[in-house]
Parts: C-alpha cells; structure tokens; sequence
C-alpha cells in the first residue's frame, strides 16, 4: 500500500499537475486571507486601544504635573504682584516663573498704572506671545463667570493643545483672582510626541510580525488539511478507474479521519458489490458454457444419424415415404442450426471465459476470403475486389468466421451483389464488406454488434444465431483490431474490418526455442 | 475408392452410447468396418485382438482418459489416431497432438467430415514413386515406404512418414504450414497449423541427432519448414 502511495502521487501530479495546483491554491489563499483579516483585525485593534490609552495617559499626566506647576506659580509669584505692575516687574516675575522644574515659556499680561497693557515675557522658546495664544482660549481666559456654589471662582485655567511650525505645543492661560495678572504658558510636548511616536512603530512592527505569523500558521493549517484532502482525490480517482481495492490510512480522529472512513466504508461496499455481480454473472456464463458442452454430446449422435437420414433422402430408390420427406427435411436443417447455434454459444462462451487463443500463420488474406466465399458457394453473389499477395499474419480460421458472418449478414439483409473490397494500409488489413440492401436503420446502428439483437419484434425470425456479429467482433478483437458499421452514401450497409497486419505478438510463438536455429 | 478395394477397419473408443451407436452407424454406412468400445482399457484390449487400420478415439473417457490411451497406443503402434475432441479448447487439442495424435475432430461431428478425414490419414500409407532419397545419415525409401536412420529402421506413422516425404520431395525448399496441411493432412483452407508444428516436433524426435537443435527438418521463420542436407 506505501509502496503504491508514491507511485500514485507522483502520477496524479503529472496528470493534473497544473490543474489541482491552480485549484488547490485558491483553497490555500482563501485560508490565508481569511488568517491575515483574523490576525490584521486584532492586531490593529489591540495596537489601536493600546496606543490610545498610552497617549491619553501620557499626555494627561505630563498636562496635569504642567498645568499645576504653572497655577502654582501663577498664585505664588504673579498674585504676589502689585495691582498695576511695570513692565519690568512683568517682565521679571514671568522669568522667574518660567525657571520652575517644568520649562515652560510664560507671557503676563497686566495693565499699568496709566492703564497701558503692559506685557512681560519669560523670553525663552523662540519669542512666545500673546499672539501665539488662540484667541478663542484668550476669551475663555479673560471671560468672568459667575460666582456660584458650584463655581467658587471667577477666572478658570484653560489649556489646549495646539501645533506651531509642526510640533505639539500646550498652551494654557488664567487670571490670577482679585485682579490680578493674566498669565499665559506654552509647553512644548515634543518629548511626549517622540515616545508616542516610537510606541506607535513599535505597535505597527508588531502587527507586521503577527501578520507574517497568521500567514505561516494559515499555510500550516492548509497543508494540513489539504493533503488528506488530495490523498482522497486521489483515491476516488484510482477507485472510479477501477481499483476498488483503494483504501485510506485513516488517522487521528477529526472530521477528515471520519471522511477518510466513510470513503474506506463506500469503497469497501463497492468492491463487495462489484464482487457479487461478478459472481453472479461469472455463474451465469458457466453455467451458458456448461449447458452448451452438455448439448454437444446429445447433438453429436443426432448429427450423425441426421446425415444417415439425409442420405438416405438423396438416395435416388426413394426408400422413405414421400409423407415423412418432409420431417426428415425438417429435422435434417433445423439439426444443422442447432448445431451452428451451440457452436456459436460455445464460441461466445469461450470469448467471456477468455480462453480463446489466437493459432497465427502467415497467410494471403485474398486467398482465404475467396476460399471462405468458395466454401459456401457464394461466388456468384459476392463481388471481390481485391489482388492477391497482401499477407498478413492472422488466425485463418477467425479471420474465415468473421467474413463468413459479415457477408452471410450482408447477403440476408442487404441482398447480393456484395462487394468486398481488400486494402492494404499501413500496418493493417482493412476489409470492406458492403450490400446494396437498405441500409441499418440509424436507431439499430449501435446494437448491431450486440447478442441476439433483433432489429424488430416482429421481423421474421432470420437463420442466423443472433450471436454472428457479434462472434465476428470479438474475433477482430482477439487479432488487435476492429470493426465498425456504418451506411454507405450510395446505400447499403458497410462494415469494415481492420485487422493488424501481424497478429502474433498477441500469441505465444510457436516456433518458441527456435529462435537461434531458425535464423541460421 | 474403388470397390475392390479392401474395407479399411476402424476402431471407436467412445464411452457416450447414443454418440457411439450413431458414430458407428454413419460409419458402417460409408463403408468402413467398425469395431466399438466404451472404454479405454477396452479399447486397448481389441486393438492388440483386431489390428484395426485406424482409431478413432474420444478424449473425455472414464477411467484411462484419451490423451494416456493415445500415448500408450504410441509406445508400441504407430497406426494413425484421430482425436474426438467434445470441447474445441485449445488446451485440448495441444495436448491431444503432443500425445501423438494424428488428426482431430471437433464434436459435434458430421459423419462426412470424420469420413473424410479417416480416408486422408489413411491414404498417408499409401505407396508411391519408387525412388530413394538420403539426407545426411537419414534414408527415406519412398519403394518400401521405410526410412532408416544410420541403417536402423524408424518407426513413423503415416502421417509423419508422409511429412518426411513430402519434404524431402523439395529438399532445401520452404513448405508453408497450410501448404502442408493440404499435402498431408488433405485439409481444406482453414487447417489448424498446430497439427504441422506438433508433427514436426514429434518428427525431430525420431530423425534428428539433437531434436532440441534440428539439423533436418528446419524452421524458416514466418513461412514454414524445410529439409536440409546436413553439411
């Protein structure tokens, strides 16, 4: 069984090669697609998630530690300011406030004593302005809210994130309560964006690296689901040739094992059934066999003595009674094809048993058609066309039980003149055997080979066996070579038979062992 | 045939009754004296009485089937046989003719067909030109209808002694196998080549130094025989 299984692979992959790939292959790309998507959607959603609560949690951390810095320093050092600062004052005290832990420019906005805005910068971060602030932020800042129990104070912080030349930036601005200064703060988040940044590559590396996973798993999983699968196309193929002894190694216990015995199972009923009716039709061809052997010792002694009584009948004294003539006639033709009918079935039986041999020699197929036609004194009614010298090596007598039934065939149903026509092509013999009758109707064309086919119920029964055509083929079979029926454009029916011109290899040689001998 | 001719006298060996009766009848009728038995040991048992010109014998026989019975005949006899085959299997008929079976014939038989064969093999007796031939150490007398082999007398049957004669008749010549069943066996155009080549082995068995490498009688490939001198 192993030792057929490479064999067999490696034909089927010859045979349908591309074919089974190609197909194969989209089963196998449907499987990694469908791997890919899986892997893809969890990865980029994992990814996704992760990286958004990172940058949430970064940023509100870095915000807030900013934020309460910034307020710090605005209570501290710009509340501590006089009502009406100068610039100076300003200008120093957003200094100072911009020194704290967490480097942030500062800008402070107050009006002086002659009400003049005044304005005080920290002076780092490439000049930060008052006009860097949104103004929609600056409006928050500077609007006055109602004091209320739920709001104990006038002026809120407000921050929001705003991008400059293509960096992230936090601006944020207050006032300080009781008519205080506005102070206004940016914060570069450069640092925050680089290590988001680097999480974001770091989480897209790793959706790459799950993907080429899902990829290698996806192949994995289609290989190994795929092989069993052509492992059983391949065995149902071998089983519809005919080899109903295949069989699958059946493995493991999932649902390809299962497939694989339910396949063992319908093979196996197969095989037994195919069994059976090989039986059964093995028995009823023996028993055909058996009976026709049977009729033959019975039909040996009725022959013999029908002939005694055909002399009989010959004899010119007249010794049997004129009234009985007739019966002994009768008995005398009908003991005849009983005869030919067993001869036939003996025949047939031998072709179904297989043991009929070929006997070949080397002989003038023209000569032996004319002899075949001689024989049953059918010169008259049969055309030849032919030249001596086209040998061939055949059995003689087959080749005169063929012609004898396609031309007793063609003078029943078609009517003389028969032409039969000799070819010599190349490697064969090709014979034709046409009449001049009506031709075989188009439905009956293909039975015309088969036992005991009658083109009609109720056509007259004929005095062939039923069995002639069908002997005749079977004889061309045995040689290697064929028969067909077909109607002439003229009318009439015509049969060719094509027979090789050397039949011996289909026999054993008889001059076996004389090889050497017969060369000298 | 002639009416003063002597009636040649058969012997049927067939255990079938109704076949026996109505072989022996047709038989009788075309003029053949006809001694019948039933079995094998009985058959042998009238032909050492009688001396019959010819047996006719059944292949399928209880007891001693026809095949052992043909070969104990040839032991001693060399008078023709005519196999009656009930099945025309093939295996048969080679067996038949490699037990030294002279002609055979297919049952259901027609009583002219053995008629005509029975007269054919006996006609391989018959006497003709009377002249001598040798091939090597071989000595064919066609006068005595005898041939010697380095002076010692052979036993063939008829139908081997007139395979040699025809042969010999076209030394160094080519004979087709149906050429000789026409000549020897007087068959029409569909005769079994089988029966030359089994004649053939059984000849080489008698005539050649080394039947296995024949010198004589040689086999020409995709035609027939032919017989040689030897060098």
């Amino acid at each position: 069984m192993t030792q057929a299984h490479g064999g067999i692979r490696g034909w089927a992959a010859d045979r349908k090669g591309v074919w089974s790939r190609l197909r194969f292959t989209s089963l196998r790309l449907r499987l990694v697609v469908v791997f890919g998507l899986v892997a893809l959607t969890a990865a980029v959603s994992a990814s996704g998630i992760a990286y958004w609560l990172n940058r949430e949690a970064v940023l509100t951390r870095t915000q807030d530690a900013v934020l309460r810095d910034f307020e710090q320093e605005m209570q501290n050092r710009a509340g501590s300011l006089p009502g009406n600062p100068s610039q100076d004052e300003l200008q120093h005290t957003a200094g100072q406030m911009a020194n704290s832990s967490q480097r942030f420019s500062v800008v402070l906005v107050a009006g002086d004593a002659s009400g003049k805005t005044v304005y005080g910068n920290s002076g780092a971060l490439n000049g930060f302005t008052v006009q860097d602030v949104p103004s929609s932020l600056r409006a928050a800042v500077n609007r006055r809210q109602s004091v209320s129990s739920a709001n104990k104070s006038p002026y809120h912080l407000y921050w929001q994130r705003v991008t400059i030349h293509g960096s992230p930036y936090l601006v944020a601005g207050t006032k300080v309560i009781g008519g205080g200064p506005t102070g206004y703060m940016l914060k570069s988040l450069e640092p925050e964006a680089k290590d988001l940044n680097s999480l974001a590559w770091s989480l897209g590396i790793a959706t790459g690296l799950a993907l080429i996973g899902s990829a290698l798993l996806a192949q994995a999983a289609a290989t190994t689901v795929l092989k069993p699968v052509q492992r059983l196309g391949v065995a149902a193929r071998r089983l519809g040739e005919g080899r109903l002894d295949t069989r699958l190694r059946v493995s493991g216990t999932d649902e390809l094992a299962d497939l694989s015995r339910t396949f063992n199972n319908a093979a196996e009923a197969l095989e037994k059934r195919v069994a059976d009716m090989a039986a059964r039709d093995d028995a009823s061809r023996r028993f055909v066999a058996d009976m026709s052997h049977e009729l033959r010792t019975p039909l040996t002694a009725i022959t013999a003595v029908t002939e005694v009584l055909e002399d009989e009948l010959e004899m010119e004294s007249g010794s049997v009674d004129p009234m009985i003539e007739p019966a002994v006639r009768l008995v005398v033709s009908e003991t005849r094809r009983l005869n030919d009918l067993v001869e036939n079935l003996m025949e047939v039986t031998r072709f179904d048993a297989g043991t009929a041999r070929l006997v070949v020699d080397d002989v003038d197929v023209v000569d032996q058609i004319t002899a075949c036609i001689d024989a049953r004194a059918w010169l008259d009614a049969v055309d030849l066309d032919a030249e001596r010298g086209i040998h061939a090596r055949l059995d003689p007598r087959r080749l005169d039980v063929i012609m004898a039934n396609l031309i007793g065939n063609a003078l029943k149903h078609g009517g003389s003149p028969v032409r039969v026509a000799v070819r010599d092509a190349a490697e064969a013999v090709v014979i034709e055997v046409r009449d001049h009758g009506p031709g075989i109707p188009e439905d009956v064309l293909p039975h015309v080979f088969d036992r005991f086919y009658k083109a009609s119920a109720s056509r007259p029964r004929s005095e062939g066996s039923g069995l002639g055509l069908s002997i005749a083929l079977e004889n061309a079979h045995i040689h290697g070579g064929e028969i067909t029926a077909a109607n002439s454009a003229e009318g009439g029916a015509v049969f060719t038979l094509r027979l090789p011109q050397d039949s011996s290899p289909l026999t054993e040689d008889p001059d076996d062992g004389e090889k050497a001998e017969g060369d000298a | 045939m002639g009416q003063n001719e002597p009636v040649p006298s058969l012997l049927l060996i067939e255990d079938d009754d109704a076949i026996r009766t109505a072989l022996e009848l047709s038989l009788t009728r075309q003029g053949h004296r006809v001694a019948t038995a039933a079995t094998g040991e009985d058959g042998l048992k009238l032909l050492r009485e009688q001396r019959p010109d010819l047996i006719v014998l059944d292949v399928m026989l209880p007891g001693i089937d026809g095949f052992e019975v043909c070969r104990r005949i040839r032991r001693t006899d060399q008078l023709p046989i005519i196999l009656l085959t009930a099945r025309s299997d093939d295996i048969d008929v080679v067996v038949g003719l490699e037990s030294g079976a002279d002609d055979y014939v297919v049952k259901p038989v027609q009583g002219r067909v053995l008629d005509a064969r029975i007269r054919a093999v006996l006609r391989r007796g018959e006497r003709e030109a009377n002249d001598a031939a040798s091939f090597g150490s071989l000595v064919i007398d066609r006068a005595a209808m005898t041939v010697t082999k380095n002076g010692e007398d052979l036993q063939l049957t008829p139908t081997e002694l007139r395979l040699l004669l025809e042969l010999s008749r076209r030394p160094g010549q080519a004979l087709s196998r149906q050429q000789l069943l026409r000549l020897v066996w007087e068959h029409d155009y569909l005769g079994d080549s089988r029966l030359v080549d089994a004649c053939v082995q059984r000849l080489r068995a008698k005539v050649e130094d080394v039947p296995s490498s024949p010198t004589l009688i040689r086999t020409v490939r995709g035609v027939g025989y032919r017989l040689d001198t030897p060098q």
